[in-house]
């Protein structure tokens, strides 16, 4: 096998496309041309596929991350423009007047819970890519952790965008069509800006990185968490958060609603979301530290 | 002198041995090794990470052209390129009168 064909494989076995691949192997094709016999001078084909490898997978990560928070905040503003314009003009028609409460609660927790955990895992995505923006190769496990993010967020908008979709459906005899149509369209973009990011993400997710090191967790993103007695003891920033979730939302719902009751209501349930929130995804987020991974990525013959 | 020494170099030495022309990977390299009287002894396919990640940073463009019958991917400077270049320059003129200065 030559020189090219190996250089060829390499690549193919650490995810590159097709296009990147062609255009490499083209490059070190002309170079070999320049100079015949001058192969060993290029090194190892298997290290410089795996150079080629490492630094497009951290910028196809990088690119994914920045690419997931744009599509969640054209969402927001989708969501945003659908509430306000709800409470504003077209009058909350209460929970209870809907078609079904099996479209109601997909849709409560659509559009109340999933933004939450989209505005985390979104956020802690991207300011870990733009934190390393300046580092050619990240660990193969960094990268993982931001795809995780990336895709805890993305999943997340979906879950809004859709609990959207599931309130125009269920008020559909209740509110104006001029309302109906502009959220459920409103839906559909933020929708279909999500599936372009999921789509970015699916490609950076195919190039497999082989650079060794730590992933980080959210200690490493954010420093003022960072101490190494709250890193021993995850459980209890769970615990916080939460606390500091429900107390937030709590005070806000007491306000607006001059009611105290409803805000501890709404603080009970927030901080319970919040705290169920962190169990189940807080290792796919680096939340809780998932010890000393050194992940190495596997390659497509692996 | 090794690859590792020219760690965190080789992009700003690409840039410059570009800035004189548009030209293709192995020019990159012979210029590059003629300047430096053959002091740069690095594998030779480093260079080509190097000159995809400056291409997506926004300091380099390219384009494929026919030279000689082949195929080959020609790089130029940017607007951008230029800047960081000049900022590189400056810098490392100011460290290398230090490292002068200091080891004498």
């Amino acid at each position: 096998m030559s020189w090219l064909e190996d250089l060829s494989g390499e690549l193919y076995a650490r995810g590159v496309t097709r296009r990147d691949r062609v255009r490499i192997v083209a490059e070190l094709s002309d170079h070999i041309a320049c100079e015949p016999g001058c192969e060993e001078r290029l090194g190892d084909p298997r290290a410089l596929a795996t150079s080629f490898a490492d630094e497009l997978a951290t910028a196809e990560a990088r690119g994914s991350a920045f690419a997931t928070f744009g599509a969640l905040a054209v969402a927001a503003v989708a969501l945003a423009v659908s509430l306000i314009t709800l409470g504003r003009f077209a009058h909350y028609p209460g929970y209870s007047n809907g078609l079904s409460t099996a479209l109601f609660f997909p849709a409560l927790l659509g559009m109340v819970v999933a933004p939450q955990v989209a505005l985390v895992a979104g956020t802690l995505a991207a300011w870990r890519a733009l934190r390393r923006r300046w580092v050619t190769s990240l660990p193969a496990a960094e990268i993982a952790l931001i795809h995780r993010r990336a895709r805890v967020a993305l999943a997340a908008g979906f879950a809004t965008m859709a609990g959207v979709e599931f309130y125009v459906v269920d008020f559909s005899e209740r509110l104006p069509a001029w309302w109906l149509g502009l959220a459920g369209g409103l839906a559909a973009a933020g929708g279909f800006g999500l599936w372009v990011a999921a789509r970015t993400l699916a490609r950076a997710r195919t190039i497999v990185s082989g650079a060794a090191g730590p992933g980080g967790d959210i200690y490493d993103d954010l420093p003022v968490v960072g101490s190494g007695w709250l890193r021993a003891r995850p459980w209890l920033l769970g615990a916080l958060a939460s606390l500091a979730v429900g107390l937030a939302l709590g005070a806000f719902e007491a306000h607006a609603e001059h009611s105290v009751l409803e805000g501890i209501q709404r603080g009970l349930v927030e901080g319970l979301a919040a705290a169920i929130g962190f169990v189940l995804l807080g290792r796919a987020i680096g939340a809780r530290p998932a010890g000393q991974s050194t992940d190495r990525g596997t390659s497509r013959s692996e | 002198m090794k690859a590792d020494t020219l760690n965190g170099q080789l992009d700003p030495l690409i840039l410059a041995t570009v800035a004189d022309e548009p030209t293709h990977g192995y020019a990159i390299l012979q210029r590059l090794k003629e300047r430096s009287s053959g002091a740069f002894d690095l594998a030779e396919g480093t260079i080509y990470p190097a000159l995809h990640r400056l291409e997506r940073d926004g300091l380099l463009r390219s384009a494929w052209s026919t030279g000689s019958g082949r195929r080959r991917r020609v790089y130029s400077l940017t607007r951008a390129g230029s800047s960081a270049l000049e900022v590189r320059r400056r810098e490392w003129r100011l460290f290398a009168h230090a490292v002068e200065a200091v080891m004498g």
